[in-house]
């Protein structure tokens, strides 16, 4: 116990320091202003920057890239609570009973508690990274290739089992994503696949490429076909500040909030946008006037509001701690510090300890600067709603492409991102979830990577992912997941978290 | 947010003759499932070290074919659900924004001919420009003068502000 304050403190150290203070204020204003704005979210923000923090130091260029995902987290539901439409994915419950407080003048009461428990939220979660980071260090150092490769099967079921939606779908994405990871150079004999002799194709695809295609471009096709109804607030927001009686009232949904979405958080997938919607469900559940949901109710917008920040940062734990991404976010992190010769795994603890608790430190400090820019400051982010689509757009598509073009000064990464931009646009309409797909490709090299190195240990031997004890437990913890998400009952109750919302 | 979006019950297609949004997604899996498995042919399954190359994309490619039968299976006898609209052609601006940036901001060979390195100054608006006309509410005059103030910005941020080696306009001012 005595050993995570005194890294804390280590971690402040690192954080406090007047250059790291400012990344992190410069993360968390971006992150706020793509948040606020919706169509930009952190996933093409933090792409079009990374070219940029080559330039930084590793610790730098991290509690700035971390600042813009929990950033985006508080600036989205500004959006949700002032427009009726999510600014982020996780934002989406803060609209239902925000939008509605907000019409009966109450925009800044459901502000300022999605603010305060954002931050309680941020609080807690921060101490949780910081009590686990080493016990699952530990852990990972247990891990054989073996073991990981199960850990990762077990962690992709349990993001079909957390997707909505059709299950087959939902494998077929996990599965398409996979083996798109596998085309370019082998990694072995170095001997290209699949790439049909275009240059481009050599080195596999790039996830950023891939993301701005299927989330960023693919997202203004969306909404170009089916235009979004924006209905932003006129009239005064009223005060921020909640009373003390109100304060008391949502410290219940608050709490459990940050508890759901922090255990959400760290499953791969779609655990961070699962928070908000298990949140708002369990909120319902337990008040005693569930009918008033959907009519303004404030604990339905602090407890999911407090969910998706305490996912938001607890998604840091797999990727800190293993090396494995749960979410596109964290892949994109997995390249920030690739780019800066840091491999991800369960030596960066030891390797770069300012690094990893200067990054926690960095959360908290992120978190207490984000609700002093978010309050004080509404205004300036209401002006900024009222900047029409019609120039959005046009905006997003300038900097997806010069962010595109900087990955390796090749304008066939932009060609190729506006044609997967098609493609999640046809996903979209066929209603297959990109998210899942993104998952199967981040974890895709790694998956097969481990497979190979594990089968040459074992001298071929499929059976020693069930001969190793470790590896065994987390296949059948996956299999038995993947039993209950197939079965009739779970599967409603599945569907009922996302209907309740 | 597609859960909000595609929710909601579709209206049935009048026709039963056409393929529902269900049964399309099924054959969409098995055409891309094949097209894998023609595409890593030549791969070999094992190699005498072990797993080869093919192992991995190979058995996907199976396993995403097998999908998509099942998913044809499970939804053959379900009404036909349309996908609702594919405006392509209002998307049509935003794909060209997209290419004429590509095409322009380090110039191309067409072999018939090329186009010269334009760099960001020619790239960045006509991006801009030409994908905002995608829009139904749109404004030309606004849209210009958003379009070179947003170039400004642009260059000044990422050029110069951020140092990313960028071509600004090689024609004009060298770099």
């Amino acid at each position: 116990m005595m050993d995570v304050f005194y890294n804390l403190g280590l971690g402040f150290a690192v954080a406090l320091t007047l250059k790291n203070v400012f990344f992190c204020f410069v993360g968390c204003l971006i992150g706020t202003l793509v948040g606020v704005l919706p169509g930009v979210g952190p996933v093409a923000t933090i792409s079009i920057l990374l070219p940029v923090t080559l330039a930084l130091d590793p610790t730098g260029a991290l509690i700035m890239l971390a600042g813009i995902y929990y950033g985006a987290q508080y600036g989205g539901s500004t959006t949700a609570i002032l427009v009726n439409i999510p600014g982020e994915a996780t934002a989406v419950v803060t609209a239902i009973d925000g939008h509605e407080m907000a019409k009966q003048g109450k925009a800044g009461v459901a502000l300022g508690l999605a603010a305060i428990g954002s931050f309680i939220a941020g609080t807690i979660a921060t101490i949780v990274i910081a009590a686990l980071g080493v016990p699952m260090t530990k852990m990972g150092l247990l891990f054989g290739p073996t073991e990981y490769f199960s850990l990762m099967v077990m962690g992709l079921v349990f993001a079909v089992v957390l997707a909505h939606g059709s299950l087959t779908k939902a494998v077929a994405m996990i599965l398409v994503g996979v083996l798109l990871s596998c085309v370019g150079a082998d990694m072995e004999t170095g001997r290209e696949r699949m790439s049909f002799g275009l240059h481009m194709l050599t080195d596999g695809i790039e996830f950023v490429v891939l993301a701005m295609g299927i989330f960023g471009f693919a997202e203004i096709f969306k909404n170009l076909a089916d235009p979004e109804k924006r209905d932003l607030v006129k009239g005064s927001i009223g005060r921020l500040w909640p009373t003390l009686r109100e304060l008391r009232e949502n410290i219940g949904a608050i709490l459990r909030g940050t508890g759901i979405g922090a255990i959400l958080g760290v499953l791969p997938g779609n655990g961070a946008i699962l928070g908000p919607f298990a949140s708002y469900a369990a909120e319902k559940r337990i008040s005693k006037r569930p009918q008033d949901f959907g009519k303004g109710v404030p604990q339905a917008v602090s407890g999911p509001e407090s969910a998706n920040n305490a996912g938001a940062q607890t998604s840091f734990i797999p990727l800190l701690t293993l090396g494995l991404p749960p979410n596109a976010v964290m892949a994109l992190m997995v390249g920030a510090m690739m780019i800066q010769g840091i491999v991800p795994g369960p030596q960066v603890i030891d390797r770069n300890p300012e690094l990893f608790w200067g990054l926690i430190a960095s959360m908290w400090i992120g978190n207490l600067m984000l609700v002093i820019i978010n309050l004080p400051l509404i205004g300036l982010w209401v002006k900024l709603l009222s900047v029409p689509y019609r120039l959005l757009f046009p905006a997003i598509v300038a900097f997806c492409c010069i962010g595109l073009f900087s990955i390796s000064n090749d304008a066939a990464q932009v060609m190729m991102a506006g044609v997967l931009g098609l493609v999640g646009f046809a996903l979209y309409k066929l209603q297959f979830e990109a998210a899942p797909l993104a998952l199967g490709f981040v974890l895709g090299r790694l998956l097969e990577e481990k497979l190979r190195q594990a089968l040459i240990i074992s001298d071929g031997s499929m059976m020693t992912f069930v001969s190793s004890p470790l590896s065994a437990f987390l296949l059948a913890i996956g299999a038995v997941a993947l039993c209950f998400a197939v079965l009739p009952s779970i599967r409603k109750s599945r569907e009922d978290v996302f209907k309740d919302a | 947010m597609s859960h909000e979006t595609s929710g909601g019950p579709t209206p049935p297609l009048a026709s039963s003759f056409f393929l529902g949004r269900e049964q399309l997604a099924g054959l969409s899996l098995i055409g891309f499932g094949l097209f894998a498995l023609y595409a890593s042919a030549d791969l070999p399954f094992f190699t005498q070290g072990g797993v080869g190359s093919g192992l991995m994309p190979r058995s996907l490619a199976v396993l995403i074919v097998f999908l998509g039968i099942v998913q044809l299976v499970l939804t053959w006898r379900q009404p036909a659900e349309s996908t609702g609209r594919w405006p392509i052609r209002d998307m049509m601006p935003v794909l060209i924004g997209i290419f004429l940036f590509a095409v322009t901001i380090r110039g191309f060979d067409f072999g018939a001919f090329r186009i010269p390195v334009l760099g960001m100054l020619v790239a960045t608006p006509l991006s801009i420009i030409c994908s905002g006309l995608a829009a139904k509410d749109v404004r030309p005059v606004e849209l210009t003068i958003f379009a070179i103030t947003l170039t400004a910005i642009c260059i000044g941020l990422f050029r110069y502000a951020l140092a990313q080696p960028l071509p600004v306009a090689p024609w004009l001012i060298g770099y």
